[in-house]
């Protein structure tokens, strides 16, 4: 059984209580005090320790559209726990793994701080916690383990959301869902949450609100998301990834072009040695 | 629910999550997200593009030794140099691992698994697999010209690290294009047919620069020389057209790497200089050792470029969410 999230975001009122929740139980550090300018976000991104993100988007109706129109989107964000995930099979120490949960979690205390998952994830979820991080008071701890390691060396650890490994292991539900005051993000059984998020769309379908699933199904190479939302607009404009790809898709093409070129410079090789005089 | 887009099988024109189409939703959806990047950059540094150069360096010397006579009338005095090379990388490049991941004992975390859907752990595994015979060679050859006792040769049979050296040498030379290649950032995942032949191209190019330079301050044999300027120059220019040949395939998404100051450099240092630069020079019949060691250098420095320019254009691609929204299959 995989457990994840329904991110429902005709629900989200932006109260950013996952993002305070998250921060809260994890015992990750505040992200400063910086303006952006974008809307209500000035999170802006998921990050090493940023591990929920409401996103804001005020659109405006175009001048000939009655201004019913316009829209206001929010959406909380997070590590989508893909089914087929590239920073897992990127990561070379098995520091990412699956739990029993069906989640994706990084085990700070084996990961070496290569970085190798921070581009092999389609979504741009996960971050390196550098030395500077922690410098500026921005590191954590896990388990109520300080990561050492991290701590003194400048590699640092990657961070990203844990789907509270810890509060399921004790049958509670995770920390964003649990302070959600809307129900926008709701954490289940996938399956389960799948069959209420058909039905939502259908719901809403009848209100004349359009509405689709985002990574519900198994369209791309990532596979179903156990972390999969509802959306309004095109994924886009919520800084998802219209068309995600694995990356280790392109490994067979990758290796094959290595071994040709390869074989084409020994065979050179070969002939220059031996015949050139 | 059959009327429920998103429980449809995969669009025909390619997969991707919902809303493919399009429809029904308002034509003025704004197209990124405030402009802000959707991928997160690499956080490779100078460490991982000197890893990248040395390693480069290593697996193509491997190839030299595998692939050089070891007799003494054709090209034993390019074995015995390439062996030493070899050894003196295989020790520089876990140390240069290891200054990027912090402490030494991180190293040792990249030890616990094999993964080969990982081509990171694969080649830490390859890097151990070359390494090994390199020191047998090394000290096979060191035995040989008399610098360690005479039995040790006899320990360290060349036929069988010869065959290790070439075959994990040019693994090596490979596999770091196949490890860029293998990850979300749009100029090096649409490279995934170029940039590892770059990789291995550019690896050699510089091996046999490298060897020539040390051959020709050692005094190695003219002959020996010839041949490696002759080698060096077909990995060179395999290498410019893959790099063209990428170019063109990548259009917009190769931006980062082509144009700008970047692509300046990238012209100025390893097509001019290291690339058409050292095959004048190499192809010019005077000039002697301090030739070669000018053309040797200018190949060298465009390789480092070549390696430096694909590392900081990744971290500009992935600063394109256009780029990454609909990422390359």
């Amino acid at each position: 059984m995989a457990s994840g999230f329904f991110t429902d975001t005709t629900l989200c009122i932006g109260c950013k209580a996952c993002e305070v929740a998250c921060k809260q139980w994890n015992q990750l550090p505040a992200d400063g005090y910086e303006f952006s300018g974008n809307s209500y976000d000035n999170t802006m991104a998921l990050g090493g320790t940023t591990w929920r993100h409401v996103a804001f988007v005020e659109q405006a109706a175009p001048p000939e559209a009655p201004p019913t129109d316009t829209k206001w989107l929010m959406m909380s964000d997070v590590c989508k726990h893909c089914t087929n995930a590239g920073c897992l099979e990127a990561c070379p120490t098995g520091a990412i793994v699956r739990n029993e949960f069906d989640d994706v979690f990084v085990q700070p205390d084996v990961c070496n701080g290569c970085g190798y998952c921070v581009p092999s994830c389609p979504f741009g979820v996960v971050d390196l916690i550098t030395h500077a991080d922690y410098d500026a008071g921005r590191g954590f701890s896990l388990d109520g383990r300080t990561n050492d390691d991290a701590t003194q060396s400048r590699g640092g650890v990657a961070g990203k959301c844990t789907l509270c490994y810890d509060r399921q292991k004790v049958g509670l539900v995770p920390a964003c869902a649990k302070a959600c005051p809307t129900d926008s993000i709701q954490f289940g059984d996938v399956a389960e949450l799948q069959a209420r998020a058909k039905k939502r769309v259908e719901t809403l379908q009848a209100r004349g609100v359009e509405s689709y699933l985002y990574g519900a199904d198994d369209g791309t190479s990532v596979g179903k998301l156990n972390a999969f939302f509802l959306l309004t607009e095109k994924p886009e404009a919520y800084n998802l990834p219209e068309r995600p790809v694995l990356p280790s898709t392109r490994q067979p093409a990758g290796y094959l072009t290595a071994t040709f070129a390869g074989a084409w410079l020994a065979v050179a090789a070969f002939f220059i040695f031996k015949f050139r005089t | 629910m059959s009327d429920v887009k998103s429980v449809q099988p995969p669009q025909p024109d390619g997969a991707r999550f919902g809303a493919s189409s399009g429809e029904g939703l308002p034509a003025h959806a704004p197209a990124t997200y405030y402009e802000r990047p959707l991928l997160k950059k690499p956080h490779w540094e100078w460490e991982v593009v000197t890893y990248l150069f040395m390693g480069g360096i290593m697996g193509g010397t491997g190839m030299l030794v595998a692939l050089a006579d070891d007799t003494p009338e054709r090209e034993a005095d390019l074995a015995r140099s390439a062996r030493y090379i070899a050894l003196v990388l295989a020790a520089a490049c876990p140390a240069i691992l290891i200054k990027h991941l912090g402490r030494p004992e991180r190293f040792l975390n990249m030890l616990r698994i094999f993964k080969l859907k990982s081509p990171m752990s694969l080649g830490v595994w390859a890097l151990i697999a070359f390494s090994s015979p390199a020191a047998v060679a090394a000290a096979g050859q060191a035995s040989r010209d008399g610098l360690l006792p005479g039995w040790i040769a006899k320990l360290a049979p060349r036929p069988v690290s010869n065959l290790l050296q070439g075959a994990f040498g040019a693994f090596i030379a490979g596999y770091t294009g196949v490890l860029v290649s293998a990850t979300a950032i749009p100029i090096w995942a649409c490279g995934k047919r170029h940039i590892p032949g770059v990789s291995v191209c550019s690896g050699l190019a510089s091996a046999c620069a490298l060897n020539a330079a040390v051959l020709a301050l050692t005094g190695g044999s003219q002959r020996t020389l010839r041949k490696l300027e002759l080698l060096e120059l077909v990995a060179s220019i395999s290498e410019a057209a893959i790099l063209e040949s990428f170019r063109r395939h990548a259009g917009s998404i190769g931006d980062p790497m082509f144009r700008g100051k970047r692509g300046d450099k990238l012209r100025t240092f390893t097509l001019f200089g290291g690339i058409i630069g050292a095959s004048v020079l190499n192809l010019l019949p005077f000039g002697g050792k301090a030739k070669t060691v000018l053309a040797s250098t200018l190949t060298l420095v465009g390789g480092y470029v070549l390696r430096e320019t694909i590392i900081e254009s990744g971290k500009a691609s992935a600063d394109d969410p256009r780029a990454a929204s609909r990422q390359p299959e």
